[in-house]
């Protein structure tokens, strides 16, 4: 344990807060200074002085006290091996390119991050210790709202709130999707991680249209129409001419996007949202199978969610309230919990949206289906007050919310989370296959099944969040060891993570072949052929 | 795998001296653009007040905390909080903000964990 307490910190003051940064220091990330790998101290000084003479003295962090921020993550980490060597924070595109030519110049490894906060997988922290984030938190403009049209064109450091705010400042009838995270995630940045919301355009880069981005070399790349002079069109049509290209610069490290397109979801004029409560661990076959139906003919339009109870219940308490037992909190115990306080094993949300006629066309259609695979069904008459009904329907209109961080401190104070994030194909014995090879492994490391399958189209990602204590380092190892063992088992069934921790993405990229490894490094040499941008990104050096 | 070789070069260092010089006059340019610091009660609405007093992370506000200590934990992100990077809250920012919880009285309607 670390020994230091945050209440022991509150109460000491600025005592307190010596001591935390005296404890910073002789962590395992303190002692030497990180460097970026292979580089001489003189001649990261130099690139440092480079970088400030671009920024400013104020925009570049490089000592153990203004990089603190940076290497704050709730992943495990227990070798210490994502530590940044500091940080750069440009304000512009034009600082953007010149960062990029020092970096050529000096081979200085630039992590990008837009709001640096992915929070299931490693916050800002990059895949191997030594590389500097590029912090595009200063570029927040949101430079054009289309009105008629219902398109975004933002910065990467436009948070969801920011558009949210910028939208019922100018009245505009228009909705978001947010991740379960929104008012402090940049919308460029969740989009390019292929990250999904819980309204009907919860998947965020299929509802993304065009991008700006800087390559390794300093040129700048409009995608789709916005190549095009005089264009009218950059944020109307996502395909353009030719190769598709928008798709290689997601999850990848091929360029540094600087603005992102995004279509707005029209403000329906009715919606009701949904909550269908199951009892059994088993029931996610039929819960499955009940949903593919609906979205795949899109009666039901929106991201559903299909919430475990232990995630559920992590949200707003803490484990020891239930179990104090070393071992995986058994389901009957969970079951129990649940059940007081209006939750089942399974909860599904889902939502319609339009007219009242047409709710009131679809509601009884969906309604028997889901009572005829055992679940009840609930809405707003039945459920408001509900903290997890209340929370859920906001996040199926876009709205703020930050309930789900709770889960963070499940297992202790400490805080410590990451995420595993396996695909099932949309056929109810998949993931419940899933779901007890899932319970199997994280039994055996004496850790809580609390999952959250967002469903899509014919697929559901099944996530995965792992909470163990970040402060205990046998907690911090065994949970390193446990993930480790779920990706490599999960692979061997042909299950694979559509997303990973940066501890992981070189494990999960060989889980996709050594073609499609051979292919992106084949890019990446000719993009990029100093590998100065995010080298290990998605496992790609 | 092709992995580019790290080396530097080291007629670099010298050939940074030219970029500096006309990066000082798109900095000056773009310091007028830079936003107002935001009010201490902005950011506790937007970012703290969603988990502080909203079921998730306890209650911070009319507990007199210790200015200093609200800066450490807003940048470091002790235990399960995010940390809050110069970017995002600002140096002006952070400090007016942690006197403003400091000596902020306690809401009624905020409940902790």
């Amino acid at each position: 344990m670390s020994g230091i307490s945050r209440r022991e910190i509150l109460r000491a003051g600025a005592v307190g807060s010596a001591l935390l940064a005296g404890q910073a220091i002789a962590s395992p990330l303190g002692g030497p200074r990180m460097m970026p790998a292979s580089m001489d101290r003189d001649v990261f000084a130099a690139a440092l002085k480079d970088l400030r003479a671009i920024v400013g003295v104020d925009w570049v962090f490089a000592d153990e006290t203004s990089t603190a921020s940076y290497k704050k993550s709730f992943i495990p980490d227990p070798l210490g091996q994502h530590i940044p060597s500091g940080a750069v924070a440009p304000a512009s595109v034009e600082e953007v390119q010149a960062i990029l030519k020092v970096a050529n110049r000096y081979k200085l490894p630039l992590w990008p991050v837009s709001t640096g906060k992915n929070m299931g997988y490693g916050m800002a922290t990059p895949a191997s210790s030594g590389q500097m984030i590029l912090d595009l938190k200063r570029m927040n403009k949101i430079i054009h709202v289309d009105a008629e049209l219902g398109t975004a064109l933002v910065e990467p450091g436009v948070t969801y709130q920011d558009m949210h705010d910028y939208l019922e400042a100018h009245n505009l009838p228009y909705w978001l999707d947010v991740p379960t995270v929104g008012p402090i995630v940049s919308m460029l940045g969740n989009t390019l991680e292929r990250g999904v919301g819980y309204t009907p355009y919860g998947d965020h880069f299929f509802f993304q249209c065009g991008m700006e981005v800087v390559l390794a070399d300093g040129s700048i790349l409009k995608t789709g129409m916005g190549s095009v002079k005089d264009s009218t069109t950059w944020q109307a049509f996502k395909w353009g001419y030719g190769p598709y290209l928008d798709g290689l610069f997601t999850q990848s490290n091929f360029g540094v996007v600087t603005k992102l397109g995004m279509w707005l979801m029209p403000k329906p004029p009715a919606y009701k949202a949904f909550m269908v409560r199951h009892p059994n661990p088993e029931d996610i076959a039929a819960i499955t199978d009940t949903i593919r139906p609906f979205r795949m003919s899109n009666l039901i339009p929106n991201g559903v969610l299909i919430m475990g109870a232990a995630y559920q219940l992590a949200m707003f308490h803490r484990r020891d309230e239930f179990w104090k037992e070393p071992g995986s909190i058994p389901d009957e115990v969970v079951k129990r919990e649940a059940a007081k306080r209006g939750l089942g094993m399974w909860n599904t949300y889902f939502a319609l949206y339009g007219t009242d006629e047409i709710i009131g066309a679809i509601e009884p259609i969906v309604r028997r289906a889901f009572e005829a695979s055992g679940g009840e069904v609930m809405t707003a008459a039945e459920m408001t007050g509900n903290p997890w009904f209340e929370h859920h329907q906001t996040l199926m209109r876009g709205g703020m919310t930050l309930e789900e961080i709770g889960i963070v401190r499940w297992r202790g104070n400490g805080g410590g989370m990451v995420a595993f994030a396996p695909v099932a194909p949309a056929k109810g014995e998949e993931p419940k296959g899933q779901t007890a090879l899932a319970k199997e492994i994280m039994g055996k490391y004496n850790f809580d099944y609390a999952p959250a399958y967002a469903v899509g189209g014919r697929e559901l990602h099944h996530i995965i969040f792992l909470m163990f204590d970040k402060s205990d380092p046998e907690q911090e190892k065994r949970a390193d060891a446990c993930m480790a063992e779920m990706i490599t088992r999960f692979g061997e069934k042909g299950w694979c993570a559509y997303r990973s921790a940066v501890s992981t993405m070189d494990l999960v990229a060989q889980q996709y072949g050594q073609t499609n490894r051979e292919v992106n490094a084949r890019l990446k040499q000719a993009l990029d052929p100093n590998h100065i941008i995010a080298p290990g990104k998605q496992g790609i050096a | 795998m092709k992995v580019a070789p790290r080396r530097v070069l080291p007629a670099a260092i010298a050939l940074g001296l030219a970029a500096m010089l006309s990066m000082t006059a798109l900095r000056a340019a773009q310091a007028s653009d830079a936003a107002p610091p935001r009010a201490p009660d902005t950011i506790y609405a937007k970012t703290c007040g969603y988990c502080h007093g909203h079921n998730v992370g306890p209650v911070i506000r009319g507990r007199a905390l210790p200015a200093e200590a609200i800066e450490m934990i807003v940048r470091h992100g002790q235990g399960a909080m995010p940390a809050f990077k110069p970017t995002e809250i600002s140096p002006a920012e952070l400090s007016a903000l942690a006197k403003w919880i400091a000596a902020s009285k306690a809401d009624s309607k905020e409940h902790g964990q």
